[in-house]
This record gives structure tokens, C-alpha cells and sequence, in this order.
């Protein structure tokens, strides 16, 4: 467990460095609240109440999705700059491999839409201790799903990594745009709604609001939504862990 | 119980055969080299022993445990220094070592005195706190060095350690190495450089085409080929095929360049065969400018076994 958390605080420690990177990412998160989110809100104004806190809880799940998907793709990277190789060289076991890459993906997560989310919350006045914390684990949790959904995908990189790229950009779209991140289920196209409880993020971004205090009415069961986030992320965490135990191998020489 | 141990080990990338069926032992406590051209299978050695790439089929065993199904033991025991050097562009060479002595629990109250050691023993002192990315090619492949060296594990694989390093660098690295291996570490080199193996080997594997061809100590390799002394001689003019015919017939086994003015021999005693051989060329006229008589190399021992030289492609 030690080399574990010696191997997450060595990415980890990576990721502190990159300081402007983070800020970059805050300041956008909130010009698109402020410039984006509240014409939105006007437009949709009388159907949705407070339909820019909905928007801005959606931008966050948008931000954890990126941040899980950011896992599977540096995972990738390791393989190609020869990176992976040496991790698994070595002496913990490949799901210790694994955790650590998930606590990196957390941490990310974490510096990504922690201060966002706190900064709205407080903003909107709906700061709770109890909320924010069980919003906050919500949206955990669904990044160990994206981000365990990305890893298992990235046995297609091994193979060709133009093809993962493609695959995964058009994953990323649908996931997205199929999903509740920008409109409650029930204003859906009787089409639309059935395809957006495919994704993920239809479930994360309910739970996450429903935990906010967001109008029940328009958000799905909150039991359902959790029983979803979680089997998602133990499903997907353990297929990748099986993944990178049985399939994948550091390096291909000659 | 031997260090290393395969036993048909096989690994195949498709429909090509990286290694095919090959036995290979390490005692402890030695050096062996693994002597080989590019593809001939060292480095997909070297990444089954490290647990890195899994065998198609057969056993392979480190100090004993199967590394097919006890990685992570075998992974306790065994350090590599990759062939390429790359990857950690933004970490620094000390954090990259302090991070490396930590996966391996070297002790805590020790560890910054042994990377600060081998960081000046190694030459890469005065780069420690520059990025990954900033070293030259030679210095990242000094790091990846120092990373074993300051593990100190039980068995040492070093992938062409010496490749991009200048000669001064080279010889620190072979003096290193040995260090570790009379601390007690069993060592393992691939290389396909001669003179990197003569001056580390302990015994040598000749690999070839994912099979091994030959293992021993490098005077009993030298010994096994068809004489025991290398003739050099240069022409002043390409020989007749006439000489050249004759010269074959005086026995060993005679090669002449592609220009015909150069000939190399490997005979059993020189001093019997060379005043047969400058006979022979005054009778027909042929003019010597120089004779050169020395041992065999681990080049002409490679040659002798497998055909080719180490600079051909398998």
C-alpha cells in the first residue's frame, strides 16, 4: 500500500507543478458560467428554475468527464513515451499499478472542480458542509467510472492510437451530449431520453444535484443514480484492472 | 538454484518468432553477457525476466519464483536499466533516483547520501536539478543506470548500458557495474558491443535469432573456434585466384576482402603458417606490405558460430 501511495504522490506531485494550468481551467469554467450559463438560464427561464445552477453543476460533471478521460490518455502516454514500461517494472502488483493511477485521477479531479464547485455553491448560496461534501463524492465517484471506462479502452491505443483517439473523441461526444449535463431528462424528446440514460453522466450529474438540493421533480431517482455511478465505477475499475493484468505489455521489441 | 533460468521459453509478436524455445541459466553471483545483433531477441529477454512482456510459452525463473505467475515477487528482487532512457520529461534526476530508492524501500537514513554517491560517481552531479527533458542523450542513459546502482538488487539487467555514452563514460559505467557485482548482485548485460562484453563478461550467450547459440567463459569461446590465432595481411595488389586458391589450401580458414588485397586467417598456430603463406606469395609474385597476427575477437567467435558478423541484421 505504501509503494502505492509513493507512486500516486510521484504523478501527483507532477500535476502540483502544473499551477497555470489549473487556473487556465477555473477561469474558463467561470466565463462560461457567467457569459454561456446565464443567457442559457434567460432562454430557458419559467420552464427550469434556477436553471444556471443546473447549467453549472452540468459544466462540472463536463469538467470531472474531462478529468477522468485525462486519466486514460495519460495512461496512453506512459505506453508511448516509455513511461510504462518502467512502472511496470516495478514492485507492486499491476492493480497497485492501477489504484495509484486512480488516486492520480482523483487528485486531479479534485484540484479541477473542488474550488470551482465551492466558489458556485457559496455564489448561489447553497453552501452546505453536508451537501457540498456527498456532491463532491458523486462526482468522485463518476470520474473512477469515465476514468476506468478510458483505461479499458486503452488496449485499442497498443493497437493504434489514431484509432483510441477516434474512438474516444466520439465516445466523449456521445456520453456528453447524451446525457443530463445541460437538460433535465424530462424536457428530453421522447428519442432523445431513453439514449441519455445510457450515459454515465446522466447519473453523476443527477446524483450531484439531487445532494445540492436541486428540484427533485426533475432529476432521477437519487437511489438509482448512486446504485448506477457506483456499479459503474467498480465495474469499469475492475475490468480495467483486468486489463492491464492480462492484456497489456510495456513494450514490443524485437 | 541458479540466479536465471528459462526453461523453452518462447515469445512470438504475431507471426514473428522473437524467441524460440531457448534455455538460458545465470549462476549467481556472475556477469553474463548477452552477446547479440539488433532482433536477435536480448531485449525480449530481458523484458520477461523484468515481468514486463509475458512469454508465449515456456518457464522462465528468477532466484528461483516463476515471473509468469509471482510478478510482483520477482519484481522485488530485480532491477533494469532500460536500453532507452526515456519518459519523466518533467522530473528532475535527483526526484527521479529519490523516487526509484523509495519504490524499493532502500533505508530512509541512507538513501540521500547513496543517490548524491552515484550522481557524482556517474557524472551527473552537476545535473541534478535540471529537467529529464534537458539531458543529453548520454546523460539520461547514465541515469538510467544510476537507478539500478542505487537499488543494488539481487539480480541487475542492464540493456546496452553504454550505448550514447562517450568511452570516458563507458568505462565508469563497466567499473560501476562490476562494483555491484562484488556487492553481491548477479548482473546481466546485453549488449552488442565486443568490447563492452570482454571487458564485463564473466561467461558469455551468444543469441541469435531468439535462440541461444552458445554459453561459456570468453577464453574457452575463443578456444572452441577452428584455430587459436587471427592472421591479418595486406597486399600491395589484389592476389590472383591462383594465390588465392593456394593460400586457402594451406588450412584454417582464410577469408580475402572484397578488393582481393586484404586477407584475414584463422589458423591454429601462425608461427607455422605465416612462413607458408609469405612463401607461397614470393613464388607467385605477390607483394606484402603488412602482417598482423593477433587472438580472436568475440566478433570472429560470434562469426564462427552463427555466420554473421554482429553489425548484420539477423
Amino acid at each position: 500500500m505504501n509503494r502505492v501511495l509513493t507512486l500516486a504522490a510521484y504523478n501527483i506531485k507532477l500535476l502540483l507543478s502544473e499551477r497555470n494550468w489549473f487556473f487556465l481551467i477555473w477561469a474558463l469554467f467561470a466565463l462560461q458560467i457567467t457569459i454561456f450559463g446565464s443567457l442559457m438560464s434567460r432562454l430557458v427561464s419559467g420552464k427550469v428554475e434556477d436553471y444556471l445552477f443546473f447549467y453549472s453543476i452540468g459544466l462540472m460533471v463536463i469538467t470531472v468527464f474531462d478529468s477522468g478521460a485525462s486519466v486514460g490518455r495519460n495512461f496512453v502516454e506512459h505506453a508511448h513515451e516509455g513511461e510504462l514500461p518502467y512502472y511496470l517494472s516495478l514492485p507492486i502488483s499491476r492493480r497497485g499499478f492501477l489504484a495509484a493511477q486512480a488516486l492520480y485521477g482523483v487528485a486531479d479531479t479534485m484540484l479541477k472542480t473542488l474550488p470551482p464547485l465551492l466558489g458556485i455553491l457559496f455564489f448561489m448560496g447553497r453552501l452546505t458542509v453536508l451537501g457540498a461534501f456527498f456532491a463532491v463524492l458523486a462526482l468522485l465517484l463518476l470520474g473512477l467510472g469515465i476514468s476506468g471506462i478510458m483505461i479499458s479502452m486503452s488496449f485499442i491505443a497498443f493497437k493504434s492510437v489514431d484509432i483510441y483517439s477516434a474512438f474516444i473523441a466520439g465516445l466523449s461526444a456521445l456520453l456528453v451530449r447524451f446525457s443530463t449535463v445541460f437538460y433535465p431528462l424530462i424536457f428530453m424528446p421522447n428519442f432523445y431520453s431513453p439514449i441519455s440514460l445510457l450515459s454515465p453522466l446522466t447519473y453523476g450529474a443527477d446524483l450531484a444535484r439531487w445532494f445540492l438540493g436541486f428540484d427533485p421533480q426533475l432529476l432521477l431517482n437519487p437511489i438509482l443514480a448512486a446504485a448506477v455511478v457506483t456499479a459503474v465505477a467498480v465495474g469499469t475499475l475492475s475490468l480495467s484492472a483486468r486489463i492491464v493484468d492480462r492484456i497489456i505489455e510495456g513494450v514490443k521489441v524485437g | 538454484m541458479h540466479a536465471v533460468e528459462t526453461l523453452n521459453l518462447s515469445k512470438k509478436y504475431g507471426k514473428t518468432d522473437a524467441l524460440r524455445g531457448l534455455n538460458f541459466e545465470v549462476e549467481e553471483g556472475e556477469i553474463m553477457v548477452i552477446l547479440g545483433p539488433n532482433g536477435s531477441g536480448k531485449t525480449t529477454l530481458l523484458m520477461i525476466l523484468c515481468t514486463i512482456l509475458k512469454p508465449t510459452s515456456g518457464i522462465a525463473k528468477v532466484v528461483g519464483i516463476d515471473v509468469a505467475k509471482e510478478g510482483t515477487k520477482v519484481r522485488e528482487v530485480m532491477g533494469i536499466a532500460f536500453q532507452e532512457a526515456r519518459g519523466f520529461w518533467r522530473h528532475k534526476p535527483s526526484s527521479i533516483l529519490r523516487f526509484h530508492a523509495s519504490m524499493f524501500d532502500i533505508d530512509p537514513t541512507k538513501r540521500q547520501d547513496l543517490i548524491d554517491q552515484t550522481m557524482k560517481d556517474l557524472e551527473l552531479w552537476e545535473s541534478r536539478d535540471k529537467l529529464f527533458m534537458h539531458l543529453s542523450g548520454g546523460q539520461a542513459k547514465r541515469l538510467e543506470t544510476a537507478k539500478v546502482l542505487v537499488q543494488r538488487p539481487k539480480l541487475a539487467i542492464f540493456d546496452e548500458p553504454t550505448s550514447q555514452v562517450d568511452l570516458r563514460g563507458k568505462r565508469k559505467i563497466w567499473d560501476k557495474i562490476k562494483e555491484l557485482r562484488n556487492q553481491g548482485s548477479t548482473i546481466i548485460v546485453a549488449t552488442n558491443e565486443v568490447r563492452e562484453a570482454e571487458y564485463l563478461a564473466d561467461r558469455v550467450t551468444i543469441l541469435h535469432q531468439g535462440q541461444r547459440v552458445v554459453c561459456d567463459t570468453i577464453p574457452h569461446l575463443k578456444d572452441a573456434i577452428a584455430g587459436g590465432d587471427v592472421v591479418e595481411v595486406d597486399f600491395e595488389d589484389p592476389v590472383s585466384a591462383r594465390l588465392s586458391e593456394e593460400l586457402k589450401s594451406l588450412g584454417g580458414s582464410v577469408a580475402l576482402s572484397p578488393q582481393g588485397n586484404q586477407m584475414r586467417a584463422m589458423v591454429s598456430r601462425a608461427e607455422d603458417w605465416v612462413p607458408k603463406m609469405t612463401s607461397a606469395s614470393y613464388n607467385q609474385g605477390a607483394k606484402i606490405s603488412s602482417i598482423k597476427i593477433t587472438e580472436p575477437s568475440l566478433d570472429d567467435v560470434f562469426m564462427q558460430f552463427t555466420g554473421t558478423t554482429l553489425e548484420d541484421k539477423p
